[in-house]
């Protein structure tokens, strides 16, 4: 009998965690360097005019920082990273030869901070490379489209609501059961209206919609 | 007189379960955090101490409330229904501390996105927009969230438990607490691949099964193992369980850890195991699972029969060694959602 109600329990977890695994996005997946432009290790003829780090999965807009350190600890990151899909850019000044530390913050698709560096060498003081300002314009464009691309799969908060009011619901329904099958004592309605009550508050926090729920 | 000694001794050694579980959890969590932590990369401001020490440390509370929820809503269960008259009055003490836990359990799900927020913006006090923009943006965010509002929802059931006692289902309550555990595996590592969802069920069946199989030996060393008579009910039910529970979480989490290593680029399988963080903390957390195995084996084995005949053993002293080990595994599990794969 108990081993019966104990593995509809396990059943009814599995279905649940199939659900859960459903709904979570499959491009939720942690991010890994797998290029940059100038690459690791790099010794270029002109300094760069921007510096692109290429991961295998989207990054995520808003968090990605980029640092450009030269020997003598000065910053030559002109403005903030700009991300755009895989790719994430920061325009970098005018520098002369020497040797640059590229360090880089950014948040992998499924929520974790990823830090990384990589060095490169200036031999010459040449002209800024013509191939870093043609990546410029096109990074600009994609970078709507990523934005919209990274919502859609996020659902953003909208699926946090639906998954709450889900969640909400199923406790309603549960609740009622629990009180459906005490069977009401003699002092039942007024102990059962404290209960539902102290029930709404407690959900209240997150979406008022189950206090009446559970009260009905 | 020796005999309420030794009843008297055990009981103290079982309540020593619950504060071993979670002292080892925190020190672990901060330990293998600190050891993994990503270094400090020129150019790019990083989170102060109080970040890289507080986020560890409020995830593994969180582990650690929501796994006394999920034990403590278990022990109805346990105990069965047969007898009310012994059960109730260890039931009475139970209810209202899972109520206590499913609060702790909500405030530090919020409070581990208050620290990852700050994690993302080093150097600044996260604002409510910030936390706000978070949770809207981030997945993790939203699933901690979500947690929150089960650990919620465990509390108003829990308090109607302690109301109308076990006329509210302890199925219920176990089904509500496990439920706050399943957002819980979007906040560590995913892979972009087929077997996205695969791995995903694989992680769901790991933390709810080391959260049963935890929370339930903690609530038996706490609560149970003074009293012989329902000692000698329950622990053959909650073995049957955590037989089940180290099978489920052993192979789950080999799967899921070497299965995320597989399919993340640029790591090579044999080799990444004893050179990555995650491969390491992977090792690490193998081989305290099979620390557990001649721990929980001796319980099975040697004092189950004793107990099913109803002589004192010395119960207690080993399920709180072998919940020293289940709290060091729960602080490596945080340091290793977080522990870079490559």
């Amino acid at each position: 009998m108990e081993g019966c109600s104990l593995r509809r329990l396990l059943t009814v977890l599995l279905l649940a965690a199939c659900a859960a695994a459903g709904l979570a996005s499959p491009a939720w997946a942690h991010n890994v360097l797998v290029g940059s432009d100038p690459a690791d290790g790099a010794t270029l003829a002109a300094p760069p005019s921007r510096i692109t780090l290429t991961f295998d999965q989207p990054a995520r807009q808003g968090y990605a920082q980029i640092g450009v350190t030269g020997g003598d600890g000065s910053a030559w990151a002109d403005g903030a990273a700009v991300v755009s899909a895989e790719k994430v850019s920061v325009a970098v000044r005018p520098m002369p030869a020497g040797s640059y530390v590229v360090g880089y913050r950014i948040l992998s698709s499924d929520g974790h901070p990823v830090t990384g560096k990589l060095t490169f060498t200036v031999a010459g003081t040449g002209a800024a490379a013509p191939s870093g300002d043609a990546a410029t314009a096109p990074a600009a464009a994609p970078d709507a489209g990523a934005a919209a691309a990274e919502a859609a799969a996020n659902g953003g908060a909208g699926m946090a609501v639906v998954w709450i009011v889900a969640a909400l619901f199923i406790l309603a329904a549960g609740t009622a059961l629990a009180l459906r099958r005490a069977a009401p004592p003699p002092t039942g309605p007024s102990s059962t209206a404290e209960g539902g009550a102290s029930e709404g508050v407690e959900s209240g926090g997150s979406g008022g919609r189950d206090g009446k729920g559970a009260r009905a | 007189m020796t005999a309420t000694q030794v009843a008297a001794g055990r009981a103290v050694r079982g309540q020593l379960a619950g504060g071993v579980f979670a002292v080892s959890a925190v020190v672990a969590a901060v330990v293998a955090s600190t050891l993994t932590a990503q270094e400090a990369v020129p150019g790019i401001p990083m989170p102060g101490p109080l970040v890289t020490v507080g986020l560890p440390v409020v995830r593994v509370l969180l582990d650690v409330a929501a796994v006394a929820v999920v034990g403590l809503s278990l022990v109805p269960k346990l105990l069965g229904f047969d007898a009310p008259e012994r059960s109730e009055p260890v039931l009475r003490r139970v209810r209202p501390l899972a109520v206590t836990a499913a609060w702790a359990w909500a405030v530090c799900a919020l409070l581990t996105i208050v620290f990852q927020t700050a994690e993302l913006n080093p150097g600044r006090v996260p604002t409510l927009g910030m936390i706000a923009s978070y949770v809207d943006t981030v997945g993790t965010g939203q699933g901690l969230l979500f947690s929150a509002a089960c650990a919620l929802a465990a509390a108003g059931i829990g308090l109607m438990a302690v109301r109308f006692g076990e006329k509210v289902p302890a199925e219920l309550r176990i089904v509500v607490a496990l439920f706050g555990l399943l957002p819980i595996p979007v906040t560590g590592h995913a892979v972009d691949s087929v077997w996205h969802d695969p791995i995903m069920i694989m992680m769901e069946v790991h933390v709810i099964g080391a959260a049963a199989w935890t929370g339930g030996l903690i609530a038996l060393a706490v609560f149970v193992a003074p009293r012989a008579e329902l000692l000698a009910v329950a622990l053959p039910r909650f073995s049957r369980l955590a037989t089940v529970c180290l099978l489920m979480v052993g192979l789950s989490g080999l799967v899921s850890g070497l299965g995320t290593m597989a399919l993340t680029p640029g790591v090579e399988l044999p080799g990444a195991i004893v050179t990555s963080q995650y491969g390491l903390l992977v090792v690490v957390k193998v081989t305290l699972t099979a620390l557990l195995v001649p721990l929980a084996a001796h319980i099975r084995f040697r004092l189950l029969p004793a107990i099913r005949a109803g002589r004192a053993t010395a119960v207690a002293g080993w399920a709180t060694a072998e919940v020293a080990v289940m709290g060091l595994a729960y602080g490596v599990a945080v340091a290793i959602t977080r522990a870079s794969i490559g």
